[in-house]
């Protein structure tokens, strides 16, 4: 069991794209114009500072109190670092442009 | 899916899809739309901006990325306007007045690049009796490669409507006040209301045939 788990835990952060319509995207635009979407993924494994390390020990002893423990995470964001632009055409033959996540 | 009965939707993922397509392609719209630095100008974007932009798009991103864009074959409206409106018409071809046909020609000659664009235009897309598609020497390519380089000049052809039917292209000018020059005027814009060699080459080039890449 746990031999799984950590092999499916290995993808490291990286960006990861997909191709949806921009309508998919929830943001109340309708357009069936099709964009790779790119988003960041995966684990930040690789990156955790003695802060992290040290954090995990001390939840993992439940020597930090049970709401503070909930909160404090041991380990950095898959999170963007920079976003870039995208342009399209609606159905109703407006352009729009908005922002995609680069991690 | 419902995207594969609109060509123009698929010009659009594959534009989408590369990164220099959709760099330029998102930095000619935003040319074309950004409204003018004064805010009080009457102006809704700066035309001269979006020409540039247009022109930089159709020069920097390859041409099987940008020809779909403009050249798709559509078989319902919507597609059409979607053709319609790839050059942003509100900005880069549409004004408050039609010009005079002679005088946007006038305006035109007397800038050097513009100048040339339309003679290449006038010579690679001539309508002749002696080819079977109507183009000089059969080349649709090098009709589409001039009709190309006049987006973004004084020039600027577009569809009229959308149209899916029957394609109808023209700069954004008329005949009227020709006075004596009205037969010359007529004659200048019938080289693209009524051009069949352009008008073959567009649909050529949106059914595939050939798909109009000849060297």
């Amino acid at each position: 069991k746990r031999t799984k788990r950590a092999k499916k835990g290995t993808k490291p952060c990286s960006l990861t794209d997909k191709e949806v319509t921009v309508s998919q995207l929830g943001l109340g635009y309708v357009s069936d114009e099709v964009i790779l979407f790119r988003y960041c993924s995966g684990k930040c494994v690789a990156s955790r500072r003695n802060y992290d390390l040290a954090l995990a020990k001390l939840k993992g002893q439940r020597l930090l109190t049970r709401e503070s423990t909930d909160r404090a995470r041991h380990s950095p964001c898959c999170r963007p670092t920079e976003y870039e632009e995208i342009t399209f055409l609606d159905n109703h033959s407006q352009y729009h442009t908005i922002y995609e996540e680069n991690c | 899916s419902v995207n594969s009965c609109n060509p123009c939707l698929d010009a659009a993922k594959a534009c989408n899809l590369n990164a220099v397509c959709k760099r330029q392609r998102s930095a000619y719209v935003t040319a074309c739309s950004r409204s003018a630095p004064i805010a009080s100008s009457p102006e809704p974007c700066s035309r001269k901006r979006c020409h540039r932009a247009l022109r930089q798009f159709f020069e920097r991103v390859q041409n099987d990325l940008s020809y779909p864009l403009l050249f798709c074959s559509c078989r319902d409206k919507a597609c059409a306007e979607r053709r319609r409106q790839t050059i942003v018409p509100t900005c880069s071809f549409e004004e408050k007045s039609k010009p005079n046909c002679l005088e946007l020609r006038r305006i035109c000659r007397s800038d050097a690049l513009c100048r040339s664009r339309l003679a290449d235009f006038h010579m690679n897309c001539q309508t002749t009796p002696h080819s079977i598609t109507s183009c000089p020497n059969d080349n649709y390519h090098g009709c589409l490669v001039s009709y190309v380089g006049l987006i973004g000049s004084d020039v600027t052809p577009n569809y009229v409507d959308a149209n899916h039917a029957n394609i109808t292209i023209s700069p954004w000018c008329g005949c009227r006040g020709s006075g004596n020059q009205e037969t010359e005027c007529e004659a200048f814009l019938r080289d693209f209301r009524e051009n069949a060699c352009l008008r073959n080459a567009i649909q050529a080039f949106g059914y595939g045939a050939d798909a109009g890449f000849l060297p």
